[in-house]
């Protein structure tokens, strides 16, 4: 693995032009052109808070910051699965004529994502302060938000690890980017994007089973992730549960430290698969 | 440093082929039983040296293993077995503009098409204007490659192709890029390349580009070389045979 990330530090420079063309191509044709990497996003944080607060009746101050602060990174997770799905067969013409090496291209996905979750991220500050002038209770910035870098040095090493994975099957069976859309979708729902980790820590089937259902919850890195950004970026808050309402918890740091260590292992397993199969992409059967 | 840019020692290479295609879970599992891949000899143990400084051809027919060779040559296969030993950046002029994205600019393609074949970009904007010069675009090179005839295109890879300061050029039937005037200046190109002490490696069904070109010339049939020497004893071999 050493030789191949020598290598990959020799191609530095197709790197950064691989990545400035991913996000130069991106919205070429389109006339309002980046603004869709975040008007996406807000639209549907909009769309999802006025019906959790109008016609499901959760009252919970400011509720389409916390929904935000959980859904860019989850959406920058989802289209960098999604993305580097096809980013190995979308350049086949160019792999089966000239040597690079391959891993570039999931790479350069990942990372041209990660400058559209930084722009969504500047926006989402944006958001506060306008929510802040509008009503001064909603405090818009939080010590914590120092943490942020290392929230995102965990996401960015899962969601490389996995977009290699996915993007190296992806090569052979087209039906991985099938079932890595169902899967995607079903993984929203097992997020605290929508709803939040208090509301499942309060569920009776978790209180009936000591916590297990809580555990097993966070076990799931990119959940534990979503919780913590909730968590860093926003002053804590109390959330209903049926009638009553729960206090709010601390930020889940060691279940973060469990994401970490397996978004850490994600990325070396998938780097190593990437590699083993990445001469077989041109001569597959 | 060697005196050889090229050594190859009894390469081999085979593909699985599948008939049917598994490009789905679904015909992997439901045709595991037959799925009948079936394994395809392209080279069978090919030797060859190619010393700095000459041009060597190599001729043959359809589907006898010149573009696999040349594919091992640029690292886009590795070899079944065998040994293969190159000194010096390779530039491919296999199939040109391969990777010129359609909705970019001329200008944006030449950056990336240069950083792939290995330049830096600082290197690529002093080269720049020679680039744009000799693939005599103009100011075409501002507008999306989307709108370039395929001469057009073909040009611009060429050009970047002889700008990158290689040390082994690999020539695959490109030099019927455009025009006759363009082919010649092409021809000119590569011919000042080799005064200056590079190495080409020419793949042709031009025997009369190949005879006039090379110093050494091998036959290549059914995946070994079948003949090795003079360009002219090789070509009159190869066409008696038909």
């Amino acid at each position: 693995m050493l030789k191949e990330l020598k290598e990959l530090w020799a191609y530095r420079e197709l790197l950064y032009v691989m990545v400035q063309r991913d996000m130069r191509i991106r919205y070429k044709n389109s006339a309002l052109g980046v603004v869709w990497s975040f008007l996406n996003p807000l639209l549907q944080v909009f769309v999802m808070s006025f019906v959790f607060s109008t016609f499901l009746h959760i009252q919970v101050p400011n509720y389409t910051a916390y929904m935000l602060s959980a859904y860019l990174p989850f959406m920058f997770f989802q289209y960098c699965v999604l993305d580097s799905a096809q980013s190995i067969l979308l350049q086949a013409a160019l792999i089966k004529k000239i040597y690079f090496p391959r891993e570039i291209l999931p790479l350069a996905t990942v990372i041209a994502n990660f400058i559209h979750l930084l722009i969504g991220l500047v926006i989402f500050f944006g958001f506060l302060l306008f929510a802040y002038i509008r009503d001064p209770r909603v405090i818009p910035f939080q010590v914590t938000t120092i943490y942020l870098p290392v929230l995102l040095v965990i996401l960015f090493m899962l969601a490389l690890g996995i977009s290699f994975i996915v993007s190296a099957l992806n090569t052979f069976f087209e039906d991985v980017k099938y079932i890595v859309q169902v899967l995607l979708y079903l993984l929203m729902y097992m997020c605290p994007i929508i709803y939040f980790a208090e509301q499942v820590s309060n569920t009776k089937l978790n209180l009936d089973h000591g916590f297990i259902l809580y555990k097993l919850y966070n076990l799931n890195p990119v959940a534990a992730l979503c919780h913590g950004f909730r968590k860093i970026l926003l002053a804590p808050v109390d959330v209903p549960v049926g009638k009553e309402v729960a206090g709010h918890m601390p930020t889940p740091w060691p279940y973060i430290g469990v994401a970490a260590i397996t978004s850490f292992v994600i990325l070396v397993y998938g780097y190593s698969l990437f590699n083993r199969l990445k001469w077989k992409f041109v001569e597959r059967p | 440093m060697s005196e050889f840019a090229i050594r190859m020692k009894d390469l081999r290479k085979d593909f699985a082929v599948s008939h049917a295609g598994i490009a789905s879970l679904k015909s992997l599992i439901v045709f595991w039983k037959k799925r009948n891949i079936v394994k395809l000899d392209v080279l069978k143990g090919v030797s060859i040296d190619v010393r700095k400084g000459e041009c060597l051809a190599i001729i043959g027919k359809n589907g006898a293993g010149k573009s696999t060779l040349l594919s091992l040559l640029a690292r886009i296969y590795k070899p079944t077995s065998g040994t293969m030993e190159v000194n010096g950046r390779v530039a491919p002029l296999l199939e040109l503009g391969a990777g010129f994205h359609p909705d970019l600019t001329g200008i944006e393609n030449v950056y990336f098409n240069g950083v792939i074949l290995g330049l830096s970009r600082e290197e690529i904007q002093r080269r720049l204007p020679s680039i744009v010069e000799f693939s005599e675009l103009g100011d075409a090179v501002e507008a999306p490659v989307r709108t370039f005839s395929s001469g057009m295109m073909a040009r611009l890879g060429f050009s970047i192709a002889v700008h990158v300061d290689a040390d082994i050029l690999i020539v695959d039937e490109v030099l019927a890029v455009g025009d006759q005037r363009f082919e010649k200046k092409c021809l000119q190109r590569v011919e000042e390349f080799r005064q200056n002490g590079g190495t080409i490696l020419l793949v042709s069904h031009q025997l009369d580009t190949v005879e006039e070109f090379a110093d050494r010339c091998i036959w290549l049939d059914q995946g070994v070389v079948r003949l090795e020497g003079n360009p002219a004893d090789v070509i009159s071999a190869y066409r008696a045979e038909g």
